[in-house]
């Protein structure tokens, strides 16, 4: 199982980086942690003519807070942010997620930028910037947008990434003090690809939630953002029967692709379970019962 | 993990737990896998797959293949069909099937070779693959072996006019009277789908044809039944006595490297071809999915008659089994299952009603268990439906039907018998290691306060060892190849300095620990420390006959074997040593690693001063003592016999019959069907445990592939053929992290026929996992009315069953 020939570069800046990619256009392809791509090679789903190798670019490799903003460079590994202090004051959400991502081994190579880029719909990070609210930089020849989450994620495994561009970062805004947090999913075994995960964020303005943010991830064609059920909760004393109605709201308009480790049905299902349980468990978390 | 179990007395170094002999090697690095060999100008191969589960082959356009520098040759399935024979296959009416090592004509499903590409490279390799061009006319795929069995249906095999290879019902005793006096009678249709083993390294060879000599060396990391590699020799058109394969650890096998033996033929293939070195290994998709070792795909329908008092009487089995595309084994596995068909108890009678199916799809080949692990889950099914039909304890109703421990040897109605046993006493232990009663309670508790769905599941089943050939041919008026007792050979060599050699004649490193078990055995023989023993392979073309593992056997065989040599080169021993310290014959006796004189342990001569004087200084001894202190011993089965002409009575064929309980406690998500676990005990009885530590590695390595089988592991093909499954994203192998720890208790009945009393116990706990494990979702699922039919056990499938059962009780 080895890949169709390539060109290999390897350069050190983001400018090199992003030069290369004007240079190449479509024949080139960005190689991060390579844990998804080297996959797609092997099975010569992809035969990439170019890769550049973006693990030298060091200046990628960040996690700060710039003005209450949590900035991840695109370069860093998945491990780096589970064991980040800063990510887990600032969002306490990424780090839960993140542990979710595969195994030890994957999270040591893989990239937060790569999984974002990859947008795969059983996705955790990707899910987690459309529940923050998040933003994703993108760089190219002639400098750099930045896009909000829900503009970013266009189908499954597709991205509004042109093919000169190169994402950079990736920005969660701070949720006040006091938000719960929860994020939950289903898995066939342990690390690997989510049947269906929920994220959730939620504060509390005394009895009744004031600011509620509710996504899913392997449900449908992207990580989708539940408003409705996010209305629906909003302005409301937290309760049993509140969730549950949230939860069939969230997942009355989904279209799951299914395969052999559940088919649409039973992910639906399995998805309403688990924004309930998301749900219980963040408020707990916003009232203090729970760590 | 606890381990209970007390030390044996007589014994030294038999039942003592040491460290594995193998595992340094392989924990630096130095395994010796076929994947890091080397030798010099080699070529490396690859394989073209077929796409389609079923369709002729119109015509295969090698020529940009072969124009790609760096390509040496490709071969495609018409040519192979003229450098090779047909595969070897113990299958009924191998012609009528034929199997090749790349399909001619017609593929068969997806994944089998059309055309092999050698290289520079295995990248070069790959890329050549892509530019074979195959033109295919697809067929009507044959997927369900239900219609399979219609006379319609399109064929696998023209030449077979039929898509069943072998259908037979068997008769043991008197099954019809059993059934029209039995008080009560269940019936459920049960089904278990395909799985396999999967080894770490997949299989790979390495071909190294010399056309000076004419001999053909393969290195293979699989390969068993060594003695019927001549087969192979004849699918290579090479003289028996000029293949010479040398075996390799094997990465794990789990069975699955048995009779593996398509990689070596394709290397050997390619090397005569070439003229050169040629690997071949399979890539991970090759192993899933072309590996010819896909274990059982059987649906069930059985009976199980009983008394209201909770007597059981008879069984009733009819069973279809997928078998894929070929047939290799024939229906051996099926033999497997007989072996131990009523399981502990005392049923009197048996009917097996047996349809072997062809399908496109990857035919069957061995897996821990080899068949007999499915029909312990069905039995065991059984009798817990049967419990629950007579509102009876399941622990209880199985403690009423065991074989007693003074009923042994114990013949089964179909001939086979059980050396030994004390079910009771293994179920004794295993309901105190496992604080069953107190679990019962915790569950109750449970259930009640927290509307938690806590099952504790039960499972007595036997685990037979050592099989004799005849379970593959007694289906048969005429056995399929000539078969022998499946004999496994030692050499045992004391070097001038007292060091012991041990070699071995099978590719026997699966995974499992023949060195380890050697090195004590000789250790126990000569009263040595197991460091003292080092163990070799031989390769076969210089080596004694031996079958290797599988079933089971190795480590009796080995045994036997062992203490054959020993008790030649003790014989010597002590006639040297008669000499060096002039005593009498009756006057000595074994003693810490040498020989000395009964009652004055001063006068002694250790092993070494024996062996230098055996190796150096013949002239000084007694003219009919030769040089060296080597000998070889052919160790043959020790107990079988032949089936009857009618096949009413199959013979005894798999004699040394272990058993085990297991009980694990589950908890079960019924808002999603997740089963996860609270708690696993085991105990096992193999008879006289060599290496306690080293058993428990196969108890539980064998319980987490049954957990793989009861709950995530399944090799799904859709309507059209396809294999759904074919990486481990969809093939879904439980990890350390998804298998509970495990309380193992040892409990040991000796054998009466074997050396030291050892009974085999390499499938171990796969033989228990999946009924236990599906015992307990039933008793966690038992307010709701749920009962696994059909495994694995998936959490969609259990929140199917849940939602089924809702609908039913609430219309
Ligand atoms: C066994 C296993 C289990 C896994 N389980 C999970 C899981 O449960 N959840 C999960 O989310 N992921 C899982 N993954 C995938 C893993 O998280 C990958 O790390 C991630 O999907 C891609 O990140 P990467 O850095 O490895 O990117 P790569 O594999 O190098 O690249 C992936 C794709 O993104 C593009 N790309 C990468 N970086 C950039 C960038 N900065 N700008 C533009 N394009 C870019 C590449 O060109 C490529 O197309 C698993 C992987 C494995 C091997």
């Amino acid at each position: 199982m080895k890949p169709a020939p390539f060109n290999y570069h390897a350069p050190s800046t983001t400018e090199e980086a992003v030069g290369l990619l004007a240079e190449l256009g479509s024949q080139g392809r960005i190689l991060a942690g390579g844990q998804s791509l080297f996959q797609l090679m092997n099975f010569r789903v992809v035969k990439p003519e170019n890769l550049i190798d973006i693990n030298p670019v060091s200046e990628l490799d960040y996690i700060r807070v710039d003005d209450g903003t949590l900035a991840i460079g695109a370069r860093t590994r998945q491990s780096a942010l589970e064991r980040s202090t800063e990510a887990a004051r600032h969002s306490p959400l990424i780090v839960e997620a993140v542990k979710n991502v595969a195994h030890p081994s994957v999270r040591n190579r893989g990239t937060v930028g790569g999984s974002v880029a990859y947008a795969d719909p059983a996705s955790e990070l990707p899910a987690v910037v459309l529940t923050s609210g998040g933003e994703v930089v993108l760089t190219g020849a002639d400098g750099q947008r930045t896009l909000s989450a829900g503009d970013f994620f266009r189908g499954p495994y597709t991205n509004a990434c042109s093919p000169d561009e190169l994402l950079t970062e990736v920005r969660l805004p701070r949720w006040p003090d006091g938000t719960g947090h929860a994020f939950l999913e289903f898995q066939r075994k342990h690390g690997s690809y989510a049947l269906v995960g929920t994220a959730v964020l939620v504060h509390l303005d005394g009895e009744s939630i004031d600011r509620v943010a509710i996504s899913l991830c392997g449900v449908d064609q992207t990580p989708v953002r539940a408003s409705r059920a996010e209305d629906l909760v909003r302005g409301n004393v937290p309760s049993d029967g509140l969730f549950e109605e949230a939860a069939a709201e969230a997942t009355s308009d989904l279209h799951p692709l299914p395969d052999v480790k559940g088919s649409a049905a039973y992910r639906l299902k399995l998805a309403r379970v688990y924004v309930r349980r998301a749900l219980e468990l963040a408020v707990s978390r916003a009232k203090g019962e729970r760590p | 993990m606890v381990e209970t179990r007390e030390e044996s007395a007589e014994r030294k170094w038999v039942g003592k737990s040491i460290q594995r002999i193998e595992d340094p090697r392989l924990l630096l690095g130095r395994g010796g896998y076929i994947d890091d060999m080397r030798l010099p100008g080699m070529l490396h191969a690859a394989l073209v797959r077929s796409p389609h589960a079923h369709a002729r082959i119109k015509s295969v356009n090698v020529e940009a293949a072969r124009r790609l520098p760096g390509v040496t040759a490709v071969v495609t399935g018409e040519e192979a069909a003229e450098l090779c024979n047909p595969m070897p296959d113990f299958g009924p009416d191998p012609t009528r099937h034929e199997w090749r090592c790349l399909a001619k004509d017609k593929v068969r499903y997806v994944g089998e070779g059309v055309a092999a590409v050698v290289a520079e490279s295995r990248a070069v390799a790959e890329d050549a693959c892509d530019l074979v061009e195959v033109e295919y006319e697809p067929l009507p795929p044959v997927v369900d072996p239900e219609a399979a069995m219609e006379p319609d249906s399109p064929l696998v095999h023209d030449a077979l006019g039929s898509n069943i290879a072998y259908e037979k019902t068997m008769v043991f005793g008197e099954v019809d009277r059993d059934f029209e006096g039995a008080d009560v009678v269940v019936s459920d249709h049960l089904r278990w789908h395909r799985s396999s083993g999967q080894p770490l390294e997949t299989v790979g060879a390495i071909g190294n044809f010399d056309p000076g000599s004419g001999m053909m060396t393969i290195h293979v990391n699989s390969l068993t039944f060594t003695s019927y590699l001549f087969m192979v020799a004849n699918t290579l058109k090479v003289p028996s006595n000029r293949l010479d394969i040398h075996p390799h650890p094997a990465g794990g096998s789990f069975g699955s490297k048995f009779w593996a033996v398509k990689v070596a033929i394709i290397a050997g293939m390619l090397a005569k071809h070439t003229g050169r070195p040629v690997k071949f290994i399979e890539d991970r998709v090759d192993n899933i999915s072309n590996s010819d070792h896909h274990g059982s795909d059987r649906t069930y329908q059985v009976e199980l008659a009983a008394t209201r008092g909770g007597i059981l009487k008879s069984l009733r089995v009819k069973v279809v089994d997928d078998y894929g595309a070929y047939i290799q084994f024939g229906v051996g596995h099926h033999g497997n299952a007989l072996a131990q068909a009523v399981g502990p108890y005392r049923i009197g009678s048996l009917q097996y009603e047996l349809h072997a199916v062809l399908t496109n799809k990857c035919q069957q080949g061995a897996y821990r268990g080899f068949g007999s692990e499915v029909q312990n889950w069905v039995l065991e099914r059984m009798v817990d439906l049967m419990a629950r039909e007579l509102e009876m304890d399941p622990v209880e109703l199985r403690r009423k039907n065991f074989i007693q421990p003074d009923q042994f040897p114990y013949f089964i109605p179909n001939g086979n018998l059980y050396d030994s046993g004390n079910y009771e006493g293994v179920l004794d232990k295993a309901l105190e290691l496992s604080d069953y009663e107190s679990w019962r309670e915790e569950q109750r508790r449970l259930r009640e306060e927290e509307g938690r769905y806590v099952g504790i599941g039960i499972c007595t089943a036997q685990e037979r060892s050592v099989f004799s050939a005849t379970e593959f041919w007694f289906w048969f008026d005429e056995p399929a190849a000539p078969v022998t007792s499946m004999p496994e050979s030692v050499t045992l060599d004391v070097d001038a300095m007292g060091n012991i050699t041990a070699t071995l004649y099978s590719c026997a490193f699966w995974g499992n620990s023949p060195e380890t078990m050697v090195a004590q055995l000789v250790a126990e023989e000569f009263d040595v420390e197991p460091s003292q023993v080092n163990v070799v392979y031989s390769g076969t073309n210089q080596g004694l006959p031996a079958t290797g593992p599988g079933g089971s056997r190795f480590t009796v065989m080995i045994a036997g074997a062992v203490q054959g040599a020993s008790k030649k080169i003790k014989d010597k021993a002590f006639k040297i040593a008669e000499h060096l310290l002039e005593a009498a014959p009756g006057d000595l006796e074994w003693s810490e690693g040498g020989v000395a004189v009964k009652g004055s342990p001063d006068r002694r001569k250790e092993l070494s001063e024996i062996a230098m004087a055996a190796h150096l200084f013949k002239h000084s001894l007694p003219d009919e003592i030769e040089s060296g202190l080597e000998a070889d011993q052919v160790y043959d089965h020790p107990y079988t016999t032949m089936p009857s002409e009618d096949r009413k009575n199959l013979g005894v064929f798999y004699p040394f019959v272990g058993h085990a309980c297991h009980i694990p406690v589950v908890e079960v998500d019924i808002e999603t069907g997740k089963v996860s676990f609270l708690r696993y005990t085991a105990v096992h009885d193999a008879g006289t445990v060599v290496n306690p530590r080293s058993l428990n590695g196969h108890i539980i390595g064998g319980i987490a592939q049954g957990l793989g089988t009861a709950l995530l592991e399944e090799f799904v093909y859709d309507e059209s053929g396809q294999l759904l499954t074919s990486s481990y994203q969809d093939y879904l192998i439980p990890s350390a992290l998804d298998v509970p720890e495990v309380v193992v208790g040892h409990h040991e009945t000796p054998s009466p026929y074997t050396v030291h009393g050892i009974k085999g116990a390499g499938e171990g706990g796969r033989m228990m996992a999946p009924a236990a494990i599906s015992s307990a979702i039933d008793d966690a699922l038992r307010p709701l009315g749920v009962r696994v039919r059909e495994l694995p056990a998936t959490p969609e499938r259990i929140l199917g069953w849940i939602e089924a059962a809702q609908a039913q009780s609430s219309s």
